[in-house]
């Protein structure tokens, strides 16, 4: 079985969290823009701009990386050099900046398009995947290899890892049997960074608060 | 907002965009008063406890009260600075007195606020079946009116659909105007002569003053929630401090003047009048010098009081549920949400059900809904809360004495200490005057049953949190942190994953 294209990692979780039939949001925008702001801090993770020590990120490299989005997210880092705290970045990235820079790294790509929908109250425009089939990418890779007992890149890891913190595993691994879901369980135990492993514990703490504060 | 236009550096986007959605006083007051139900708790909880217990001094007892909780609040909103998922008293505990007290006093919580919500739709059947008997000439069973508001509660609350903040506070202004009207309406009664008897601070040490004092907690209830907003309020330091005492005395003088407008309104036999009329009373010493069209409103404010109450609370529990559930405290299923829409699912399924076991046993056995179900549930919800206040008014002491950074004496030790042996004087004459409070003989069933069902709930609870020591060291270190931790536990379905292969689903 052919595997479809490994995406950055914010646009992998961008299109897990959309319904691979009729392309609509399974996550809240509160927790979709949690989701986007960890991912794209994660992704400069894994690019080797950022570290994350204590709670608090620190910039090991400041050269742009070539992509746009990323790029984006490290030129404020840069500027904002006082403060450090991951929390205060995830939820300053999810305030929309996150979502809109991954919806036009996607969009430059053709992966996904515009949405207008009129409703009641003024219409509201979303960004879709362009074709039902490729929403399903990510969430179907992972799910080949657990299937074949293959280990995931450390992008995967993340991403089945930010899967479970924003809820979307209720969506995407309840297709996964016993024995797979000990194997993803076992990887992510044994195999996910630490610096990782507290950026997706601290996107799901702040997703536990935006349901304590009525904002998921 | 876009991520590359150059901004000078001191003025930071970050800082900006995070302060934008700041509270300040008003707001948090908003808040804290929309879960205290003013026209509830004048015409609904003051009337049934006169009938029920014969005492009138119920408003000295707010007054008493209220000074009582604002020294609380002293030392207990200078802690929420400090402390993670502040506005859950089993989180001050568990800091203050070690995990096993909060895992009980967490427990006692639930059975606490559950008391109250299961007490809302008894009184909305029982309050709302003579009104629409009245209105539209149908007689209906109180418990299908339950029912009713059950369902509908229920079916809001899996949908996470709030009552809108504006139309909460548009309930709230309309509800305190009407008090207030009717409370200068019986001031203006040609039967109004000014007693002393609601006023006379012998009460506070007679006796059934614990009574009194338990009803009087009963109004308050939801004054604790305003430390929620510790993190978001605008000057940490000063918003939720202020919001605090301001609701704490504007509830205080609200509803004390309300009752003694309305006893002194109501002639020489105010006990035997509100045994009679019930909640009525309220509006019945006012109506004659209000006319039909102020009744009706102000009946009809009672029942959308009841309903926004209720809304509210069953919200307040799901999410209670829910951090308890993402702790680890309760079963990991009830730390999940539906994740397009962060509704905490099984949490509110979780207290709906046993709303309808209520109704249901209740309506099977006859039982009266407004003072078995509605008076007996909010006063022994009030015991369970004033027993939480004060274990966690020891707490602030046990942690400023651990942690003295940052805060000066009254705040730490002064506050805390006078508060401490206040409240504990006041538990004590509670749980004495037990029998009293719910009007039955000392040494009947309820008057066992409710404190027992406290003291049991703790114990298990404290248990609990010994097996979670030996068996689950991770979670139990999470206890008492909340669903925003980011600890080694404290999380969802991530943490889940890591805590344990084979429990998670």
């Amino acid at each position: 079985m052919a595997t479809s294209p490994q995406l950055p990692l914010a646009d992998d979780l961008f299109l897990t969290a959309h319904d691979s039939v009729k392309g609509k949001c399974q996550l809240s925008p509160a927790t979709l823009g949690l989701g986007m702001a960890a991912a794209l801090i994660g992704e400069l993770v894994l690019w080797r701009r950022l570290d994350l020590v204590d709670g608090k990120i620190q910039i090991i490299d400041d050269r742009p990386t070539g992509d746009p989005a990323a790029t984006a997210v490290l030129d404020q880092l840069l500027r904002e050099g006082h403060h450090r705290a991951i929390r205060d970045w995830i939820s300053f990235l999810a305030t929309g900046i996150a979502v809109d820079l991954v919806e036009r790294r996607l969009s430059r790509a053709g992966l996904v398009q515009r949405q207008e929908k009129r409703g009641l109250f003024g219409s509201k425009v979303s960004f879709v995947p362009s074709d039902s089939m490729i929403a399903g990418w990510p969430a179907t890779r992972i799910r080949t290899f657990i299937g074949r007992g293959e280990m995931l890149d450390v992008p995967d890891l993340v991403l089945a890892g930010l899967i479970l913190a924003t809820g979307l595993d209720q969506h995407v691994f309840v297709t996964l049997d016993a024995r797979g879901r000990s194997q993803l369980f076992d990887q992510l135990k044994r195999r996910l960074p630490a610096m990782l492993h507290e950026l997706v514990s601290q996107t799901e703490a702040a997703v536990g608060d935006a349901v304590m504060a009525r904002r998921a | 907002m876009s991520t590359t236009s150059t901004q000078p550096p001191e003025q930071s986007q970050l800082s900006n965009a995070l302060a934008r959605d700041r509270l300040g006083v008003a707001a948090v007051v908003f808040f804290v008063m929309s879960a205290a139900a003013p026209l509830t708790v004048v015409a609904g909880v003051v009337p049934t406890g006169l009938a029920v217990t014969g005492l009138t001094g119920i408003s000295i007892a707010f007054v008493a009260v209220a000074l009582v909780l604002a020294i609380f609040a002293v030392g207990y909103v200078a802690m929420a600075r400090h402390i993670a998922n502040a506005g859950a008293f089993y989180a001050y505990i568990s800091q203050g007195l070690g995990r096993p007290l909060g895992v009980g006093a967490s427990w006692v919580a639930l059975l606490a606020y559950n008391m109250f919500q299961i007490a809302s739709y008894g009184g909305f059947g029982a309050i709302a079946a003579p009104l629409f008997s009245d209105w539209f000439g149908v007689d209906i069973q109180w418990w299908i009116l339950a029912l009713i508001c059950w369902a509908l509660t229920a079916v809001l609350g899996v949908l996470d659909v709030a009552v809108n903040g504006k139309v909460l506070a548009t309930l709230l202004v309309a509800e305190i105007v009407v008090v207030i009207a009717f409370s200068f309406a019986d001031i203006f009664s040609p039967n109004f002569s000014a007693s002393s008897a609601p006023l006379d601070p012998g009460t506070l040490v007679g006796a059934g003053s614990g009574a009194l004092l338990v009803m009087a907690v009963t109004g308050f209830v939801g004054f604790e929630q305003s430390v929620v907003f510790s993190e978001e309020s605008r000057d940490p330091r000063r918003t939720v401090s202020r919001a605090t005492y301001l609701s704490v005395a504007i509830i205080a003088v609200l509803y004390g003047f309300a009752a003694w407008a309305m006893i002194s309104a109501a002639g020489d036999d105010v006990v035997g009048r509100a045994a009679n009329e019930g909640p009525d009373l309220f509006f019945n010493v006012a109506s004659d010098q209000l006319g039909g069209a102020a009744l009706h409103i102000g009946h009809a404010l009672f029942l959308t009081s009841l309903i926004a109450a209720m809304i509210s609370f069953h919200n307040i529990i799901s999410r209670y549920t829910f951090s308890l559930g993402r702790e680890g405290v309760l079963p990991r299923a009830f730390g999940k949400t539906v994740p397009g829409t962060g509704a905490p699912k099984n949490g509110s399924l979780a207290q709906s059900a046993l709303g309808l076991i209520a109704i249901v046993v209740y309506a099977v056995n006859g039982w009266d809904p407004l003072v078995n179900m509605f008076f007996w549930g909010g006063t022994a919800g009030g015991l369970g809360v004033l027993i939480l206040v004060s274990i966690t008014s020891i707490a602030v002491i046990g942690y400023f004495l651990k942690h003295p950074e940052g805060e000066d004496f009254w705040h730490r030790i002064g506050a805390p200490v006078l508060s401490t042996i206040l409240l504990i004087i006041m538990t004590y004459l509670a749980i004495d005057n037990i029998a009293t409070l719910l009007g039955v003989e000392p040494g009947s069933a309820p008057a066992i049953v409710v404190p027992l069902s406290f003291a049991v709930l703790f114990a298990a609870g404290f248990v609990w949190a010994l097996i979670l020591r030996s068996s689950n060291p991770q979670v139990y270190a999470g206890i008492g942190l909340g669903a925003r931790s980011a600890t080694a536990t404290g999380g969802g379905g991530f943490s889940a994953a890591l805590a344990s292969t084979e429990e998670s689903k």
